[in-house]
């Protein structure tokens, strides 16, 4: 894995459109190596619909894609432009791994199953390492004792866990959270909220789409606040939650802090 | 192989021809015996029993090709006992009025809805305790039919040894075979089949070696397709089919058997077998 | 965990040992094969000693042994008719000639020709459970492959699919099995009894299994299909999602992830198609097969016995329960983590 490259991730120019609906109008973002970046905003600001396209759940209307500085995707208009071959591709996407907010575990398969699932079926690792590496990841999210228990069985806060140790298993170079703990019982979510400040401490490359502004503010490097498919205000927690620039920041920071 | 389309689709054709040519020939019989009612005065009927006046009303259960079926145009009555009751009615001087009725309950109708049954029934003792029959029309027997280019020789019942047969269901043709096989005189595979042509389309396809059947159809499929051959008929006991009557009726009983003996007489009886089973008897 | 199953069940368990017993010492007590031949009238016999020698058989025997009870009869042919019918039970033989104990011999050689005891595998009730679980089994992954084509984004592989299924609900089954046994093979000059060839007495019902079994998995394919995709729509797209975003490919997703589960919900559907292809099981008349409606109908026609349909039904219950019990064990297989 080489290190030669300035942004593990970047867009250009990303538009989103579902028929007439401007989803996404012209992001622009660069992301770093080591870098945990927090996306609040309303909803329907296009925050999750922004992290899906990044790794192809949702196909963008046009605009640029790079990873590790490589073009990965270019579209105008809803039709590819250049793109960098199948392969190369799937190999890029899977240094991104995403947790759902609705946890989307694989309900028929045990709790070490769904976190040993991809490395084995799709990196074709040995079952023997991977479940090791598995347990210790199960360890580090609290949930060695759950291993052999069924998603069902599972709290919401634990499920979440669990996906968090799923992704983790595959390797990432970063991570992809959408609204992860917005599904959660309010008694559930500190455990999510402390897997989630401990991966951010052992350096690994953070997207968050939150509406936790207390996670934002003491774990994020960079805040976007996004409305309306636009990146608003971009900035560092302090200045984003102590000095807003733009008066929707303030408005939206204003109704959440109240609230 | 194309072969094989060819026969089915010329089979095809030539049931198609037979039935459309069968008005015709009706036609041209009803003048022929018109001709000879001037000629030849009627047979004498005073004896006899009738509903109605100068007409011969017959039941008879249209739907058992090539005895009794309609024609194209689904009206009218076609068929070897249509021809043949049609040709006695004229002896007698009658016109004949054929009745469409269900075979349940048709020897029931006699004296209350028609005159006569002339619908491919067997003579048996128990119907003849309850009915009176004209002399016999036609003779039945049990036929095996083989593939044309067949070369097994079967001179009886026994020589089907090892073969499988394929037959009509609940017919005298599967209570035969049933009984030489279930008595262990030999061992065959019955293959029995609700359709009579079932049978014969799985001999044509090669699925079973031979047909047992009754040999006034298997006469009628000789005619109507090359593929198939009659090896045995078994004379011993041959099944019997006459016109019904009430029983009293001995007067029209005694027209219609003299009726039958000029008809057998004058060869017509011969030529209407021929005609619709093709093979001479 | 088994242990405690198993103390559960002891009840049913203990139940079902004591019946089995039972039947096992009244098997055992049941009069031998010979003592029910013993017992001909000495005209019978006369005729039996005939046909010894004779090349034109007249008795018919017919001897039906029924796991506790079994059944002879000895019956000629021919202007006398003549016959004789015997029932074995508890170490003792009953003339079933008239009466309660003919009912009773009928209702075993009923059972016995519907159960298609001593024939072969293409029979009675052997051929609807053959017939009917092998339609099923090809059904069901006929009936995935289809399903995943009508699904899949190709349009060609979709609008094919979507064209088998039509033509296969839209046409009556009996049309299918006529077109598979005497279509096919009269267009194409073979015939299905080949298969087997020449030397085997039975091909000629062996081949016509083969076109049944073809025709019935066809057609319940289209149905499968329709349960399959059906069961496949109704999972979460999370999880599509899910293994997407783990690098999963399509083939991955559906063998791993979605068919699998899906399998629970397709279950009580594919249980309603085993029924239905059990009754329609019978259609096999048409291609000279019996399975146990067509002998049940064949025996009323022949005997004009209207007793028969009771065994009849009967039959058809147990295996309906029998196999309901199956799909009952897979579903709660396939729903333990639930």
């Amino acid at each position: 894995m080489s290190d030669q490259y300035e942004y593990i991730l970047k867009t250009e120019h990303v538009s989103k459109r579902f028929g007439t609906l401007e989803v996404l109008k012209d992001i622009n973002l660069s992301v770093k190596k080591g870098e945990v970046i927090c996306i609040i905003g309303p909803s329907g600001a296009g925050k999750s619909t922004f992290l899906r396209s990044l790794n192809q759940l949702e196909k963008i209307t046009s605009g640029k894609i790079f990873i590790r500085d490589e073009l990965f995707l270019h579209r105008e208009n809803d039709h590819t432009v250049d793109k960098l071959p199948r392969e190369k591709q799937q190999e890029l996407l899977l240094e991104m791994g995403m947790v759902f907010q609705r946890f989307n575990l694989f309900p028929h398969k045990t709790v070490l199953q769904n976190v040993c699932e991809a490395p084995v079926i799709v990196k074709k690792e040995k079952k023997e390492e991977v479940e090791e590496r598995a347990k210790e990841l199960l360890d580090r999210v609290g949930l060695s004792e759950k291993a052999n228990e069924y998603p069902s069985r599972l709290s919401g806060g634990q499920q979440q866990r669990v996906a968090i140790a799923r992704a983790l298993a595959m390797n990432p170079e970063i991570m992809l959270f959408d609204e992860p703990t917005s599904a959660l019982d309010p008694e559930l979510v500190g455990d999510v909220l402390k897997v989630m400040k401990e991966l951010a401490e052992s350096g690994m490359t953070m997207l968050c789409v939150t509406h936790e502004m207390g996670f934002a503010r003491e774990v994020a490097d960079r805040v976007l606040f996004m409305a309306d498919g636009i990146i608003a205000e971009e900035g560092t927690p302090e200045e984003i939650f102590t000095n807003p620039k733009a008066e929707r920041t303030r408005n939206f920071l204003n109704a959440v802090l109240e609230a | 192989m194309k072969k094989k389309v060819l026969t089915l689709i010329c089979s095809a054709v030539m049931l198609f021809g037979l039935s459309a040519c069968g008005d015709k020939v009706e036609t041209a019989q009803t003048q022929d015996t018109a001709t000879t009612q001037e000629s030849k005065p009627a047979i004498d009927i005073s004896a006899a029993t009738l509903m109605s006046d100068g007409v011969l009303n017959v039941g008879c259960e249209v739907g058992y090709p090539p005895f009794e079926d309609f024609a194209e145009d689904g009206t009218t009555p076609k068929g070897y006992d249509v021809d043949i009751i049609t040709a006695v009615a004229d002896k007698l001087g009658l016109k004949v009025n054929i009745i469409n009725t269900a075979w349940d309950g048709i020897f029931a109708g006699i004296g209350v809805n028609y005159d006569v049954v002339c619908s491919a029934v067997t003579i048996t003792p128990e119907r003849q305790e309850t009915m009176i029959f004209s002399t016999p029309y036609i003779n039945n027997y049990q036929a095996v039919v083989l593939l044309k280019d067949d070369s097994k020789q079967v001179n009886s019942f026994n020589d089907l040894d090892g073969m499988s047969i394929a037959l009509q269901k609940e017919t005298t043709s599967d209570i035969l075979m049933s009984d030489y096989k279930s008595t262990g005189t030999i061992d065959i595979q019955i293959v029995a089949n609700e359709k009579v042509t079932s049978c014969f389309t799985q001999l044509q396809n090669g699925e079973v070696d031979a047909v047992v059947v009754d040999s006034t159809v298997a006469d009628g499929y000789i005619n109507s397709s090359d593929a198939f051959k009659i090896v045995y008929e078994d004379q011993s006991e041959p099944e019997q089919f006459g016109i019904a009557m009430a029983p009293g009726n001995e007067g029209l009983q005694a027209a219609i058997n003299q009726a039958l003996k000029e008809l057998e007489d004058e060869g017509f009886i011969k030529e209407t077998y021929d005609y619709w089973f093709g093979a001479a008897q | 965990m088994k242990k405690a199953e198993l103390k559960k069940h002891s009840g049913k368990i203990i139940t079902a040992a004591v019946i089995i017993l039972i039947c096992i010492i009244l098997g055992i007590l049941k009069p031998g094969r010979e003592a029910l031949m013993t017992q001909t009238s000495p005209e019978m016999q006369k005729m039996i000693d005939a046909d010894a020698n004779s090349t034109r058989k007249r008795v018919t025997v017919t001897y039906n042994s029924l796991f506790i009870i079994n059944y002879a009869s000895l019956s000629t042919s021919g202007a006398n008719v003549m016959s004789e019918r015997y029932v074995g039970f508890l170490g003792k033989v009953y003339p079933a000639d008239e009466g309660a104990m003919k009912v009773v011999g009928q209702m075993v050689n009923y059972t016995y020709r519907m159960l298609g005891v001593g024939e072969n595998l293409m029979h009675g009730a052997k051929l609807t459970i053959t017939l009917t679980t092998l339609t099923v089994l090809f059904g069901v992954l006929l009936g995935t492959l289809l399903a995943l084509g009508k699904i899949s984004k190709k349009k060609i592989l979709s609008k094919l699919s979507g064209a088998y299924i039509f033509f296969f609900r839209g046409t009556p089954l009996l049309i299918q099995i006529f077109v598979v046994y005497f279509t096919v093979p009269g267009i194409f000059g073979f015939a299905w009894r080949d298969l087997f060839g020449v030397n085997d007495a039975e091909a000629v019902y062996k081949g016509a299994f083969v076109a049944a079994l073809i025709a019935f998995a066809l057609n319940s394919g289209a149905y499968c299909a329709e349960i399959v995709r059906s069961a496949i729509q109704s999972i979460d797209k999370g999880q599509f999602e899910a293994a997407k975003a783990l690098g999963m490919s399509y083939g991955q997703t559906m063998t791993r992830i979605i068919i699998p589960q899906s399998i629970r919900r397709m279950i009580p559907n594919v249980s309603n198609e085993f029924i239905m292809v059990l009754k329609d099981a019978s259609l096999v008349f048409a291609i000279s097969l019996m399975d146990i409606t067509t002998v049940s109908k064949n025996i009323m026609t022949s005997e004009g016995s209207y007793l028969v349909f009771i065994p009849a039904l009967v039959i058809y219950l147990v295996i309906t329960a029998f196999f309901g019990f199956i799909f009952d064990k897979i579903e709660k297989k396939f729903s333990v983590y639930e």
